[in-house]
């Protein structure tokens, strides 16, 4: 099976380190031959349709900042869109940065690959988060297979999860904590009383949260995934502006002394529900399955058959990520 | 003597059998059981009326069986069962009147607020307040949304419990 990735970050240099982990493994298990026959970053791509070494990839990356710069196969300049012509490939693993006020990049090679008859897995919230039916039509009419695990909740599994293994029960409603930076703020201010400002501080300084942490902080990163749950879990078909946000930037330690005294916790909870598309700060019971501290994710399906079915994970990070959406390169794989 | 109950249940096969079984077995007399299965609470549950017939003490270890089975009891003779809702609201209720608050919460149809708690900060508006609110039970979701949204029209940050 072969593998072009577009996007060579955290999440795209991730899926390399697992490629590379796993190579063997699932040779032996699944006798999977995967090749990565293209990787492209900003400045260009390296393009082989035998297959590119992954450690070569990583190396020349983490030295030189350029994918590009790959020896023999390295080509500099050449667009995604272009990569995409050229590369011989099955799969398209799309892991450019998420943009969430139109989706591109990310949405253009997402049905590109569709259209020209290839499986798409993707991290990508952004055009899951605005144009979800209309990349799940298009996969529909290409007849091919479209996975985006790693979208919500990072190594949490909750899509592949409710479609497969809670494939009879129907979901009535999603609670969850959505975003791993201000489950860790939240956390924080709760074990140390300090402020919002000063631990917001102190996880930028930790690389937890961002430079620019409005997306995580005003709730459009855990809206992003409301929405792809909605849609994709319970058969609705909305977009970001239908959701009700409010971020935790007000929350102050006095809220949370007085949350304490009564046994709750605040948290950053996205719902969805027939009566609530929503991304809020909430009470939480100290012990309950929403307690869970540092950049935990955790979501709550409530379901008719199973009732309550609760999954915790890591949600966010290079490798975890790439856990995810290795299984879904290896769920389409198996379905061949 | 006679018991009327108002029950919560799942609208699932056999979930009135698990309520009717251990009630016979306990000695008390089923004297009639109303379920209607087209009408459901807000939670998609299915409300259930059922009368019995026994000695005080029969009818007491009933009710504590269907409490240690998780089956929720809405209404024990006609008076509706209570419940707790926790809201704390973040802003400087003190310069937005906690009277005026405290008042249009109680004007809330089954709301009665059972303690108050405040928290003062340097800053007035990063001041907070806690409600404890007395609910008629089964009524949780629609209560904290008109809760909100009564925090929200002071400009209050609401925070509800999930």
């Amino acid at each position: 099976m072969k593998v072009c990735i577009l996007g060579f970050g955290a999440v795209g240099k991730g899926v390399v380190k697992v490629f590379s982990l796993k190579k063997e493994e699932l040779k032996e298990r699944y006798g999977m031959d995967l090749k990565i026959s293209a990787v492209t970053d900003t400045s260009g791509a390296a393009i082989c349709d035998e297959g590119l070494d992954s450690d070569l990839l990583l190396e020349v990356k983490e030295e030189t900042g350029k994918v590009s710069n790959y020896p023999d196969y390295g080509i500099s300049g050449i667009s995604n869109l272009e990569v995409l012509d050229k590369a011989d490939y099955d799969c398209l693993v799309e892991a450019t940065p998420t943009d969430i006020e139109d989706g591109e990049p990310a949405k253009t090679h997402i049905l590109k690959a569709f259209s020209d008859g290839k499986d798409v897995v993707t991290s990508n919230k952004g055009p899951l988060a605005l144009s979800f039916k209309e990349l799940a039509s298009s996969a529909r009419d290409n007849s091919v297979k479209f996975k985006f695990e790693a979208s919500v909740g990072g190594a949490m599994p909750v899509i592949n999860f409710a479609h497969e293994t809670l494939s009879g029960c129907d979901i009535d409603s999603i609670l969850g904590i959505l975003n791993g930076t201000t489950n860790y703020i939240l956390s924080r201010m709760a074990k140390e009383g300090s402020s919002y400002e000063q631990i917001l501080k102190e996880s930028q300084e930790l690389g937890i949260a961002e430079t620019n942490p409005e997306q995580d902080v005003e709730g459009l990163d855990a809206a992003c995934k409301v929405v792809i749950l909605a849609n994709s879990l319970m058969d609705m078909d909305v977009s970001l502006k239908d959701v009700e946000i409010t971020g935790i930037s007000k929350i102050t330690p006095e809220s949370i002394s007085l949350a304490k005294k009564e046994g709750y916790l605040i948290k950053l909870i996205g719902e969805v529900s027939s009566d609530a598309l929503e991304v809020a700060p909430r009470l939480v019971k100290e012990g309950s399955p929403f307690a869970v501290e540092g950049t935990l994710n955790v979501a709550t399906l409530k379901t008719d058959l199973a009732e309550d079915v609760t999954v915790v994970g890591k949600g966010a990070g290079s490798i975890e990520t790439a856990s995810a959406i290795l299984s879904d390169i290896i769920s389409i794989y198996k379905q061949i | 003597m006679r018991l009327n109950l108002v029950l919560e249940l799942l609208d699932i096969p056999g979930q009135l059998m698990d309520v009717l079984g251990p009630v016979g077995k306990l000695g008390a007399n089923i004297v009639t059981v109303i379920h209607q299965r087209d009408v459901k609470t807000e939670r998609g549950t299915v409300p259930v009326q059922i009368t019995i017939e026994g000695d005080e003490e029969t009818l007491g270890k009933v009710i504590n069986t269907l409490e240690a089975q998780k089956i929720q009891i809405m209404e024990i003779d006609g008076v509706l069962r209570k419940e707790t809702i926790t809201t704390i609201l973040i802003g400087d209720i003190v310069d937005k009147d906690v009277k005026n608050v405290l008042k249009n919460f109680h004007e809330v149809e089954g709301v009665k607020v059972a303690d108050f708690n405040l928290k003062m900060s340097d800053h007035p508006e990063k001041s907070a307040s806690k409600f404890i609110i007395e609910a008629e039970y089964g009524k949780r979701r629609k209560i904290m949304k008109k809760i909100k949204e009564i925090g929200t029209s002071y400009g209050f940050l609401v925070i509800n419990e999930v």
